[in-house]
């Protein structure tokens, strides 16, 4: 009784669904990602934008590995509640070095695009310890080991070498770090030059003394490091309102 | 001409060509009744498959 | 047609899509399980234990991979392999390229666990994974999809029924999503650590490509393939119109591809990319209701089974969620609505009533219709399938409603203003607020957990019946897995 069918050539050929199938999923992924990469806007640069450091990489690492993003978001949206509680909206410039973005999909707890320099460094050691020491209605867990956890450093020159591979400007030779020093100036230009990557890492975390131990770096003095420049690059004060409408 | 070498045309162009696209599946599988006669047959699938002694034992 | 003097068990390979259906139930008491664990997390903090391993941030891609790629994924291998064999009325080609996806599949879902309470992840939500166990799951999905499209190609009926369409298309697109949105740099060839090859906002548009087409393919197309054989299946009827399960097929394909940037509305995203995402959410509507009819009318004239059949109940519950969270979706893909709803927990509620009330339901009713079948027998009990299926429903109406109230809730009290024009609420009002809800919610997922675990007692009851049945009869091909 299928004799006559034979012809219905769409659906009795595997092949051909395939092909067609694959051309109706890749319209929509085609037409939306592919211009992302190509038009300038997305990610106009903002003066004040860097890379960070490697003790900040570090603790962006441990905001990763302790799956904040699924409880913090760091995309603040342009409307005013948004901008009394948390700041400025966040532009799309300030998240270009961020490899894997963390703009979050669930405020479980507040939004921390802008939470550097919000809070004191001993706040912070004494929140992540235990958050309900200074939030009595916190719901969120406790981080002791973060203090307890020396930081791993041995692989930090790995880490910036693979950044680097995708196209965050840590430099590895000279020529590169000449022009770090005339994109970023020379103080940031150091702290993102690889071959001095644990040598910054520890002075870093020494002068800031985020957790208050000087003797050693914990994981917490990267997580705080970390913490505390997010939002702080741009200087909103220099950039004027009307310029801004192109950088969204 | 110009008009396609710019990137942020491809969208409503990837528009259009899919939608007309869809309407072509549309008039296709709807248009002619002795086709649509003969696709609604191919819903009778899932009941060639089986032995008969599997159907008793179904228990709902 | 079809061989009929070969027994079923004879004529199509049961056994991988037996190994396939109880992992499916072990992963969905693991998945769930970790679920209630995590939502009590929130509900009750002491129960992070200081731990770093049950901390909430690690242990929730633990729930979310344990449900979505160890239930959603075991249940979809299991009754792909079982769909395609008897539309295509073939066995299955290349069935040790088939036993490697079992193991390798399986492997997956313990090394991502593992690796998540340790402290490695990608930081891409539902993509947690990885890179070396992004190179193992990509191993075996290209083995998934030789074996699913060299069972197409030996087929003994020439047309391919519209189910495999669906599945094929999932096959495909997940292919397609896990490559580009897991490429990333590794640290080291012997470090476990990656970063992701894109940066802010271009990987922010890959991520949520990838999650919400995850969403559309893996926890929609391939289920729906699923209810384009199990409903008609079931229910002794053939769907209610093939031609328009060719252009739900073909709608859904091609329009869910564009709906990923409602995830990003009033983001850094240019507005364009995130505007067309809602257009076409809006526009996705219509074939997903026309779906939700097609599944739905299969019943028409036999409403009465209703009534008598738990398991025809759970497929048209499972439907209706589908309808309800459809519509919810675009509803929430408006730029105004979502300027409430994002970040809150109504996104979580909207993610369940998919999950529980279609994705699940939809995989228990098929489920429990496969499982006497791979082992030739009768389910044990038809009683607790159906104490199983007002569990479950009650467990989910608890879940969606506590996060209803409490999604809107906090998007009103974070942006309500007092008479001075000052916000009227700080943000830890808002969580202590939540605390009900948040044991509301708890306790849906218990209801719903308590219904799996009746499952999986007779799921294991059955299989007990099934294989001493066969013992006593004889029959070498109706061992058990």
């Amino acid at each position: 009784m299928f004799k006559n069918f034979k012809h219905e050539k769409i659906e009795t050929n595997v092949g051909l669904l395939l092909v067609l199938t694959m051309l109706a999923v890749s319209a929509g992924g085609l037409v939306e990602i592919a211009p992302l990469f190509f038009i300038k806007d997305t990610m106009e640069k903002v003066d004040g934008v860097r890379p960070y450091t490697p003790l900040e990489q570090r603790g962006r690492d441990i905001y990763l590995r302790e799956g904040c993003y699924t409880c913090h978001s760091q995309m603040i949206r342009p409307f005013r509640d948004e901008q009394l509680r948390y700041g400025h909206y966040s532009l799309a410039a300030e998240s270009r070095y961020d490899h894997p973005f963390q703009w979050g999909s669930k405020r479980t707890g507040p939004d921390l695009a802008r939470v550097g320099g919000k809070y004191s460094n001993e706040w912070h050691v004494q929140h992540l310890i235990k958050p309900t020491s200074v939030v009595p209605e916190s719901v969120m867990p406790n981080y002791p080991w973060l203090q307890e956890t020396k930081l791993d450093i041995s692989d930090v020159g790995d880490r910036m070498r693979a950044l680097r591979v995708t196209g965050v400007p840590y430099s590895a030779n000279e020529e590169e770090y000449q022009r770090n020093v005339k994109q970023f100036g020379e103080a940031v230009a150091r702290t993102l030059h690889i071959p001095d990557a644990r040598k910054n890492l520890v002075a870093q975390a020494q002068d800031g003394n985020f957790d208050g131990d000087r003797a050693s770096v914990s994981e917490m003095d990267a997580l705080v490091a970390y913490l505390q420049v997010l939002g702080t690059m741009v200087d909103f004060s220099k950039i004027k309102p009307e310029e801004l409408v192109k950088f969204r | 001409m110009d008009w396609f070498a710019h990137p942020e045309n491809t969208k409503p162009l990837g528009l259009l060509i899919f939608f007309i696209t869809f309407c072509l599946i549309v008039l296709w599988v709807y248009g002619n009744g002795k086709r649509g006669q003969k696709l609604e047959e191919h819903k009778n699938i899932p009941f060639l498959d089986d032995d008969d002694e599997m159907k008793d034992k179904s228990n709902g | 047609m079809s061989a009929t003097s070969v027994a079923a068990a004879g004529q199509y390979d049961y056994d991988i899509i037996k190994k396939f259906s109880v992992m499916a139930i072990v992963w969905a008491v693991v998945g769930m399980f970790a679920g209630v664990y995590i939502a009590s997390e929130l509900a009750w903090p002491f129960l992070n234990f200081d731990s770093p391993y049950l901390s909430f941030g690690r242990f929730r891609p633990v729930h979310t991979g344990a449900v979505i790629f160890g239930f959603g994924g075991s249940a979809l291998f299991a009754t792909s392999y079982y769909v395609v064999q008897r539309t295509c009325q073939t066995r299955l080609f290349a069935p040790g390229l088939a036993t490697f996806t079992f193991w390798g599949w399986q492997a997956v879902i313990v090394l991502a666990a593992l690796s998540y309470v340790t402290g490695y992840t990608q930081g891409r939500e539902y993509a947690e994974m990885e890179w070396p166990i992004d190179l193992l799951i990509l191993f075996v999905w290209l083995a998934y999809m030789a074996v699913f499209i060299g069972t197409l190609m030996q087929r003994k009926q020439p047309h391919i029924y519209v189910a495999n369409w669906f599945y094929l298309s999932f096959i495909l697109v997940t292919a397609l999503l896990h490559v580009f949105n897991n490429l990333a740099v590794p640290v080291d060839l012997f470090s476990l650590k990656s970063y992701s090859l894109f940066s802010g906002a271009q990987d922010a548009m890959t991520q949520w490509w990838y999650g919400h087409n995850a969403v559309g393919f893996f926890l929609t197309s391939a289920f729906l393939g699923m209810m384009y054989y199990f409903v008609p299946k079931h229910a002794g009827r053939p769907v209610y119109s093939y031609r328009l399960s060719i252009v739900h097929f073909w709608a859904l394909s091609f329009m869910y591809m564009w709906v990923g940037t409602h995830h990003l509305h009033w983001t850094a995203l240019p507005d364009w990319a995130s505007t067309l995402g809602a257009t076409f959410s809006i526009m996705l509507l219509l074939p997903s209701w026309g779906g939700m009819i097609n599944g739905i009318m299969t019943l028409s004239g036999a409403w009465d089974k209703l009534r008598t059949d738990p398991i025809m109940r759970f497929m048209i519950v499972a439907l209706s969620f589908y309808g309800m969270s459809t519509f919810e979706g675009p509803l929430m893909s408006l730029k105004d609505v979502n300027a409430l709803s994002h970040y809150t927990d109504w996104t979580v509620g909207h993610v369940h009533s998919g999950a529980l009330g279609w994705v699940a339901m939809i995989a228990f009713g098929s489920l429990y219709h496969m499982i006497p079948r791979l082992w030739n027998t009768q389910m044990y009990s038809v009683r607790l399938i159906n104490a199983h299926f007002w569990l479950a429903t009650i467990g989910v109406l608890l879940y969606i409603t506590a996060m209803w109230i409490s999604g809107i809730s906090q998007g009103l009290m974070w942006r309500a203003f007092d008479d001075f024009g000052n916000l009227q609420y700080s943000f830890v009002e808002s969580v202590a607020a939540m605390h009900p809800f948040y044991a509301m919610r708890a306790i849906g997922g218990m209801f719903f957990l308590t219904g799996m675990l009746l499952m999986a007692y007779n799921v294991t009851m059955t299989i007990r019946q099934g294989v001493r049945a066969a013992e006593a009869t004889g029959a070498p091909a109706a061992a058990a897995a």
